[in-house]
């Protein structure tokens, strides 16, 4: 399964950056994030619970952070295994200055067995789009107080009179 | 395929159920005709703690004119909405859409209120009930509210419905003069859930203007919706198979298709198109009085 889009962040690349690779706001903003504990550099265990709806599983597995470019880019490797099946993957992410913003585009592909993939395989690119727009919503929310600042601060300076939205 | 355990709960009236589901909020799973929350029950994919069986509850079935409207209990069977000789007669799009539904164990077993709640993104009802502009009336121990079908559905598998709420009827207004309705659908061939769905609702005018139409798509994206675009050229024109041939081209409109391995995001988005010219066709032709069967 391919999954690739674009959202706007508040926030500059860099902020953003940090939220992605800070383990403990990552976690906040992970959807159904139980735990996610160091592993290594830039390596986590994570557990999380995916679920939609009454559909819902437990997944134990790793994440991992290659190719970083900070604050520019970077690969997530992703594995986990749970009651319902197992799915592993990667996803290039990248990060671009919009205007007050960040533009983070993403681009994945993800490989989904066991009994979830073979009677859920009509729901899990629904399922998958849920989870990313859940993912990006609580990031905004996340980064919004800090943008909010960081524009306060440059308009301060005069650097940009544009006004949030 | 042997379930979780849970607790099983069968109350005889519906408030004791509401009261149940109060108390267990979205740890509760209803049960209806079972043919959705079953099958994940028996692959352990929902492992609800609570399982609240609707199967005694009396007076929640049944198809009849209120107040000019037609109302539907939430425990209605897809073969009795199939059948029924007043939906027939004032708003045959329904029946035909019960009637495209899986096979007929499931229609005699599933429910109009359960394939609503469960919110499968490849349901059929889910078109009828937009291109009807139904309005779906949900119940709680506190209250009771009405919600409109546009806004009932809000993504996949996942509805206004809050926890501790129950659905109990659904409304639809009787068709009115030369209007006609149909559903169009592309089954999966293994499930028989919807690749893509449409249904279309239209009203003809002096001159064979199109005075009103509506079309619901189900089965392309997460949820179903309103092809507002295709209504948009359609609306105050004069019909012919031309115009809705050029409207239908729009049924995909600013919706990313689903891809799986039965249909991908082009095959999806073309058979919308495809779809949505048949029915419009259909319920043209039904509007025009030169086809005798649906709305």
């Amino acid at each position: 399964m391919n999954l690739s889009g674009a959202v706007t962040l508040p926030g500059t690349p860099a902020q953003v950056w940090e939220l992605l690779t800070d383990a403990q706001r990552l976690a906040r903003v992970l959807p159904g994030c139980e735990r996610l504990d160091p592993d290594g550099p830039h390596r986590y265990k994570a557990v999380v619970k995916f679920g939609v709806a009454a559909i819902s599983g437990k997944y134990a597995g790793s994440l991992e952070f290659l190719q970083l470019k900070p604050p520019h880019s970077l690969t997530l490797q992703f594995d986990g295994r749970g009651l319902p099946g197992f799915v592993h993957g990667q996803a290039r992410i990248e990060l671009l200055r919009k205007g007050p913003g960040t533009e983070l585009r993403y681009s994945g592909e993800a490989q989904i067995g066991g009994i979830i993939a073979t009677v859920g395989q009509r729901l899990l690119e629904a399922a998958a789009r849920k989870i990313v727009q859940q993912f990006f919503a609580a990031a905004a929310a996340e980064l919004e107080p800090t943008a909010a600042t960081e524009n306060g601060r440059a308009s301060s300076r005069g650097v940009s009179k544009r006004r949030q939205g | 395929m042997i379930p979780a355990p849970f607790e099983y709960h069968a109350p005889r009236t519906l408030e004791e159920a509401l009261r149940l589901m109060e108390r267990h909020g979205d740890e509760a799973k209803l049960l209806a005709g079972g043919h959705s929350l079953l099958p994940l029950m028996k692959l352990r994919l929902a492992m609800p703690r609570y399982v609240v069986d609707l199967g005694r509850l009396k007076g929640l079935s049944y198809i009849r004119e209120e107040n000019g409207k037609i109302a539907i209990g939430a425990l209605t069977t897809h073969a009795e909405i199939e059948h029924s000789s007043l939906l027939a007669a004032k708003c045959p799009l329904l029946s035909e859409t019960a009637a495209e539904i899986g096979d007929v164990q499931v229609r005699n077993r599933g429910t109009l209120g359960g394939s609503l709640a469960h919110a499968d993104p490849a349901a059929d009802y889910p078109a009828a009930l937009l291109a009807l502009d139904a309005e779906i009336v949900v119940a709680s121990t506190a209250d009771a509210r009405t919600i409109l079908a546009r806004d009932f559905f809000v993504d996949m598998m996942t509805t206004q419905l809050r926890p501790g709420e129950i659905l109990t009827q659904v409304r639809v207004s009787p068709r009115g003069s030369r209007t006609g309705g149909a559903y169009a659908k592309l089954h999966q061939p293994a499930s028989g859930f919807a690749i893509v769905g449409v249904a279309a609702r239209l009203t003809l005018g002096k001159g064979n203007k199109i005075e009103q139409v509506a079309v619901g798509v189900t089965g392309l994206g997460p949820k179903p919706f309103r092809a507002a675009a295709v209504e948009r050229a359609l609306a105050g024109k004069s019909a012919s198979p031309k115009l809705i041939a050029d409207a239908a081209r729009h049924a995909a409109d600013g919706i990313e298709p689903l891809s799986d391995l039965h249909a991908s995001r082009d095959y999806r988005r073309e058979m919308a198109v495809v779809f949505a010219r048949r029915a419009l066709g259909r319920a043209l032709a039904r509007a025009a009085g030169r086809d005798k069967a649906g709305t």
